[in-house]
């Protein structure tokens, strides 16, 4: 019997996989680490990023590696989300909390990271405009809101994820993934929490 | 629980599918050991609501009363269960009884679970083996695969988890678990492996194993415990592999 289907829906969803770590999940690891930087103060960040927006090419890597891949997963993920119809109020388990918290905060990550390039990418990038935004309390909470679940949808992805591709194929092993990923979640989370004291003094 | 003298049961009334719903309450004598099933029968010999109104006898279906041919399928409490092996007992008063909200309603508890039927045909779930001669005996089956391709021969597409399955819904195509479950049973089966391309090309579909949410509620509402989500990972491995592979020969 020759198929008639188009495979197009099957690798859609394969590259919105894979994008959610290669290169959206790698960026996110780097960008929160690289932000420990402002710990050392306004002086070193503020030289730091200047060095960084002067490298020859910046736009293109930035356009390639980081703004199209974003573009792609958050506006594909939207119609993921419109596809679904949570049920977590019959259906009280844990597993589907996180299906319901992966889609509230891959929305909100989407609303955060157009806020956030708004900002600092094509306003002034610099310490002192970010502190300035998180010297108010509701700017703060957007921003403590936005690093926890871009890490959560990140985290939690990557238990999907592990479905996705076949690797965690029994109950146990995506357990052991999970805790794994507890323990990921909770250091990244630790690292963007820091990034965020660094700039409220 | 003994001690109670009545069993009351709240049911969603619907007289056919573009009617308009409402809810019905109803008191019966409390009787031990009874089901959900047994209530209804009750109900249906004296059709009269808790407050003393006449009404019709609830629609509803079944057949085997053994929890293996699925039709009883309800939402019972807010959660589809068969209503044969729903014990009284074991449940909150009042019982709220409601149709599956995933299937076309036919009248009060009675669903028309086709699509379950139509999906199995587009997966290809069964095992082409008529010839215009003998094709003889095929090869036999190891007994570990046995064992658990047993497990997902239960299924007997009542339609819970496709009632607990967030991805299945009218926005979507998805075609649920249980018979995405069944590629992995007949690609298991070692003449049913021969047609193991034309079931994967069908999960590369839209509606397919990609429309998977990972929710994982299929595997916690399955009443014959079927590894649903272990189906539904393993089949993840064998569609990329297959999807790649197809790729590849172009």
């Amino acid at each position: 019997m020759s198929t008639t289907q188009s495979p197009y829906h099957f690798l859609i969803r394969r590259v919105h996989s894979i994008l959610g770590l290669v290169p959206i999940g790698f960026f996110l690891t780097f960008h929160l680490i690289l932000n420990l930087t402002a710990l050392g103060g306004a002086k070193q960040y503020d030289l730091i990023i200047s060095t960084m927006q002067s490298f020859s090419g910046i736009f293109i890597i930035e356009l390639v590696v980081i703004f199209i891949p974003i573009a792609v997963h958050a506006i594909y993920g939207t119609w993921v989300v419109y596809t679904g119809q949570a049920n977590i109020l019959r259906y009280k388990y844990a597993r589907n909390w996180f299906y319901i918290i992966q889609r509230i905060s891959g929305l909100y990550t989407f609303v955060f990271v157009i806020i956030h390039v708004y900002l600092l990418r094509f306003g002034e990038a610099n310490f002192s405009a970010l502190s300035q935004f998180l010297s108010q309390p509701l700017g703060l909470l957007f921003y403590v809101l936005g690093v926890l679940f871009s890490i959560f949808h990140f985290t939690n992805g990557l238990w999907a994820f592990a479905i996705t591709w076949g690797l965690t194929i029994g109950p146990h092993s995506q357990k052991v993934w999970l805790y794994t990923l507890g323990v990921v979640f909770v250091l990244l989370s630790a690292i963007g929490m820091s990034d965020i004291f660094a700039f409220l003094k | 629980m003994a001690e109670q003298k009545t069993i009351r049961l709240k049911i969603r009334r619907q007289d056919g599918p573009n009617k308009p719903f409402h809810w019905e309450e109803f008191e019966i004598a409390y009787r031990e050991k009874s089901n959900v099933i047994s209530c209804l029968m009750e109900i249906q010999k004296n059709p009269v609501t808790a407050s003393g109104k006449k009404t019709t006898p609830v629609v509803w279906e079944c057949n085997c009363l053994e929890e293996v041919c699925g039709a009883c399928t309800m939402n019972i409490n807010g959660q589809g269960k068969q209503a044969c092996s729903a014990l009284v007992d074991q449940l909150d008063q009042p019982i709220v009884l409601e149709p599956l909200t995933k299937f076309p309603l036919v009248r009060d508890l009675m669903v028309d679970r086709q699509i379950m039927f139509d999906h199995l045909k587009t997966v290809h779930a069964w095992i082409p083996i008529d010839g215009t001669y003998n094709l003889g005996s095929g090869p036999r089956m190891p007994e570990v695969k046995r064992q658990w391709a047993y497990e997902l021969s239960k299924c007997m597409t009542c339609g819970c988890c496709m009632e607990a399955c967030p991805q299945v819904n009218s926005r979507s195509k998805f075609i649920g678990p249980s018979a995405i479950s069944q590629v992995r049973l007949f690609n298991t089966h070692p003449t049913g492996e021969m047609n193991k391309h034309e079931r994967l090309a069908a999960l590369l579909d839209e509606g397919g194993i990609a429309d998977c949410g990972n929710s994982q509620n299929c595997v916690r509402a399955c009443p014959k415990e079927i590894p649903l989500t272990t189906s539904l990972a393993d089949l993840n491995r064998e569609t990329n592999k297959f999807a790649l592979d197809q790729w590849l020969r172009k």
